[in-house]
């Protein structure tokens, strides 16, 4: 379960360029449920998502993760209870190393690092089975670098390494921005599958309204480092695309009239 | 006797010396590479570090200390002085050259109040060169024999760390520490940890080196690390950098190498005093060659494919 207590987080204060990120963000989600957040540019998505990883210091408010409030960990305690898949596929991988490495990396990401050899034989072909299930022959290139791969390979191989052990919250932030059209789907069928079958709490940001339609249990959308909007249930099963890019209109005119 | 035959003559005879002072160095290299393949950290502490060691281990050798406790303590001033150039980088987000130059400069003062003078003589007292059994202590292959056989277990020590679960993590962390933070890994630990490590290797080799020549001098790192560089370049050019054997027996084949060919230019008459410029010259040509090969074509349009 992740709850987010009136986080606030402002940047440049006092500066004339003073910008408000996150104001008094409330928001909760429930073990098991999968949040898909939407809003414009600069509402407050990626603060968001970086307040709950810990790599943005809240001014204000607290981030609690199965009832354990983390808002004082940094973002290395904070990985052993989440895993984060980033927008660009080049940041959530070590280039210069394996893919056998980088399954590693991630395997140990809740546990103490031992000075034991890394990579045995139960290992790598427990990550050959894992990596099987993508079916893009990566369980195949165990040993090539990553830097190798394609954008598609290297995001589908953060996937895996991010489900892997089962998180407590899982982050996707805007995952398949960066991908082609055929390989963001097939990134996204597996996050499907695997979120579903692992059960997983995830908290997914898209500017991609269909995958906001098709996908979660809930959208939530920011507008000013607030939650603007709230469509869950049966509401959340009827909605359209169409329904969406309204709400984001209203908006833009708002800011039309303000201006 | 031709210009030829005279400049190998003298060249094959000064091949056991520097050799064995090639293995002594070797470790410098280690400590220039460590930082700056495996971390990712441009560091210059070497430079500093390198007489630190010998300082160290000069004054522990005069006092009638064992060379073996001044090896040790050398090892761990190295180890607090890189440890120092990291905190300073992570902490004050001080650019980790100027970080670097800072403690080296800072350790240039450290040395000479350790050591009380400029220099110091520590010759006819023990060194871990005089146990080499059936061999007259002092001499070459004594040398060879006992900074070789260090050579050969600090690289299958570290070959062994990096491919622990520690050690790949403190790979991750030169590679991507973004990535290395998402995943667990402690990112100042591990940078702390690393160039510490550079550092003690840095201090190690000048206690090696002081015992060799049986003096300290708080001068003896001026131009170390140029030299290192060129000989890590060297290295990498003959091993390759595509797995960690390879860039760990990087900076050993380099410095053998590269001492050699310095050792060669002087047999041909080259004035020593220009052996710093040709070396720089050496580094920057390894250094811009990457460079000079991506303004061509295809690598340009690789990086606009990347985007």
């Amino acid at each position: 379960m992740l709850e987010i207590q009136s986080a606030r987080k402002v940047f440049y204060k006092g500066q004339a360029d003073e910008k408000i990120a996150l104001d008094g963000l409330n928001l909760s989600l429930k073990t098991g449920e999968f949040g898909v957040v939407i809003g414009s540019n600069g509402a407050g998505k990626s603060s968001m998502l970086n307040a709950i990883s810990g790599s943005l210091v809240l001014d204000s408010g607290k981030v609690l993760i199965n009832g354990d409030d983390v808002t004082p960990m940094p973002v290395h305690k904070r990985a052993a209870r989440l895993a984060r898949v980033f927008q660009d596929p080049m940041r959530g991988t070590a280039a210069s190393m394996t893919v056998a490495e980088n399954m590693l990396l991630a395997d140990l990401r809740a546990s103490k690092r031992t000075l034991r050899p890394g990579l045995n034989a139960t290992r790598l072909a427990s990550y050959k089975e894992r990596l099987a299930v993508l079916g893009l022959g990566l369980e195949n290139r165990l040993n090539t670098k990553v830097e190798l791969l394609s954008g598609g390979q290297r995001q589908s191989l953060s996937l895996i390494m991010a489900v892997g052990g089962s998180p407590e919250l899982l982050l996707l932030d805007e995952h398949t921005a960066a991908l082609d059209p055929r390989t963001a789907d097939i990134v996204m069928q597996a996050t499907i599958r695997t979120v579903e079958a692992l059960k997983l709490t995830t908290l997914m940001v898209t500017h991609n309204m269909q995958h906001a339609v098709d996908f979660g249990d809930r959208v939530i959308m920011l507008d000013a480092g607030k939650m603007r909007l709230e469509i869950a249930g049966e509401e959340k099963a009827n909605v359209t695309v169409t329904d969406l890019i309204g709400h984001f209109s209203v908006k833009t005119d708002r800011m039309l009239l303000a201006s | 006797m031709g210009f030829f035959e005279t400049t190998l003559a003298s060249f094959v005879a000064l091949i056991p010396v520097t050799l064995a002072q090639s293995l002594i160095l070797s470790f410098v290299v280690l400590g220039i590479m460590i930082p700056f393949r495996m971390l990712s950290f441009p560091d210059l502490t070497s430079e500093g570090a390198f007489p630190l060691g010998g300082c160290v281990c000069g004054v522990l050798l005069a006092a009638g200390a064992s060379p073996l406790v001044g090896i040790a303590v050398a090892l761990l001033a190295g180890f607090l002085a890189g440890c120092c150039t990291a905190y300073i980088h992570l902490r004050f987000r001080i650019h980790s050259l100027l970080a670097g130059i800072l403690i080296m400069t800072m350790l240039y003062s450290v040395n000479l109040r350790i050591m009380g003078r400029s220099n110091l003589s520590v010759f006819g007292n023990p060194t871990v060169f005089d146990w080499v059994p059936g061999m007259q202590p002092g001499f070459p292959p004594s040398k060879i024999v006992v900074a070789g056989l260090i050579s050969l277990l600090v690289l299958a020590l570290l070959y062994f760390f990096f491919k622990t679960e520690k050690g790949t993590a403190v790979r991750a962390v030169g590679s991507n520490p973004d990535m290395a933070e998402a995943q667990g890994i402690n990112v100042w630990a591990a940078t702390i940890g690393g160039i510490g490590l550079a550092g003690a290797f840095s201090a190690g080799s000048g206690a090696l080196m002081v015992q060799s020549q049986g003096f300290a001098d708080v001068n003896m790192g001026l131009g170390i690390l140029i030299n290192g560089l060129a000989a890590l370049m060297i290295g990498e050019a003959i091993t390759g950098k595509q797995t960690v054997l390879r860039q760990l027996a990087a900076p050993f084949v380099g410095a053998i190498v590269y001492y050699q060919l310095v050792s060669l230019c002087l047999a041909a008459g080259m004035p020593p005093p220009d052996l710093k410029l040709a070396t720089g010259l050496f580094v920057l040509t390894m250094l811009a060659l990457p460079s000079l090969k991506l303004s061509r074509g295809p690598a340009a349009a690789k990086e606009t494919f990347r985007e």
